[in-house]
């Protein structure tokens, strides 16, 4: 059962509840049954069933309406935690390496939960999970582009995420000082 | 390989996406060596890098290990009902 426990481990980092992750490899297994002679090569078939337990995923979450709702606005993906917590390039030290360890897997979790599936599909197989691009494309059956895009707006949200928690937690303040921007040039790289 | 005379200079904007290639393995030589020659110079984009590496572990930290006999017990009850 290796295949099952993957998809099962799979499917709590998606659902992060055991009962709706067992109910989601239970309906994925029905699925490929029933559609099992769409499986063209046998040794994709870990790939296959992945891609038929996400899009189950991302359809029932739709059809029950339980997607959360996403607090702060989705962006274009270039929202950075580090640009915000990073000091100015005057002052020394990595405060924000600091709030990136004080963050509890619970507050990674509801942050990964926030996530719009699609974006949440490909964060959790690239990020938790460790697939490539590739694999991921080939996963989800999207050009590899698509994979980037989706992983770049999703770690834009995620982070924009995890930046509110260090408000309230008071680790950073929203301060709007004047930082070092990655494109202002004041690095030494030119 | 690719020789370090021929990388190009590139800007914190390109850094930054190269950052996220190599942080997925999907960086091939030319981007690796582009993206080291600029962080030998650029302290921002350097600490950018080990910021994402901190952010990206702490995700990887979070896969489980987890296994249900109940769920297996389920599996092979649906698996039967299909044979």
């Amino acid at each position: 059962m290796p295949l099952v426990n993957n998809l099962h481990r799979v499917a709590f980092e998606l659902c992060r509840s055991s009962s709706d992750a067992e109910d989601l490899v239970a309906e994925t297994v029905v699925r490929a049954c029933q559609s099992y002679a769409t499986l063209r090569d046998a040794t994709k078939a870990k790939q296959w069933l992945l891609r038929i337990l996400t899009n189950t995923f991302i359809s029932t979450r739709r059809l029950k309406k339980i997607r959360q709702e996403v607090p702060y606005d989705e962006g274009d993906g270039s929202f950075s935690l580090f640009e915000e917590l990073a000091p100015p390039s005057s002052q020394w030290g990595n405060p924000e390496r600091e709030v990136i360890n004080k963050f509890l897997n619970e507050d990674i979790d509801q942050a990964l939960h926030a996530l719009p599936e699609e974006f949440r599909v490909a964060v959790v197989l690239c990020d938790v999970e460790g697939y490539t691009y590739d694999e991921i494309a080939q996963t989800l059956d999207i050009p590899v582009g698509t994979v980037r895009s989706r992983l770049s707006r999703g770690r834009s949200i995620l982070q924009k995420q995890l930046y509110h928690h260090a408000v309230e937690r008071g680790w950073t303040t929203p301060t709007k000082l004047p930082k070092r921007k990655s494109n202002d040039k004041q690095c030494e790289c030119e | 390989m690719t020789n370090n005379a021929n990388v190009s200079n590139i800007s914190c904007e390109e850094a930054i996406d190269l950052i996220a290639m190599q942080l997925d393995k999907f960086a091939g030589d030319v981007e690796r060596l582009a993206l080291e020659r600029h962080l030998k110079t650029c302290r921002h984009c350097f600490d950018r890098l080990e910021f994402e590496k901190l952010l990206k572990n702490r995700l990887t930290g979070m896969k489980i290990d987890i296994s249900s006999e109940q769920l297996e017990g389920k599996i092979k009850a649906l698996l039967n009902g299909f044979q």
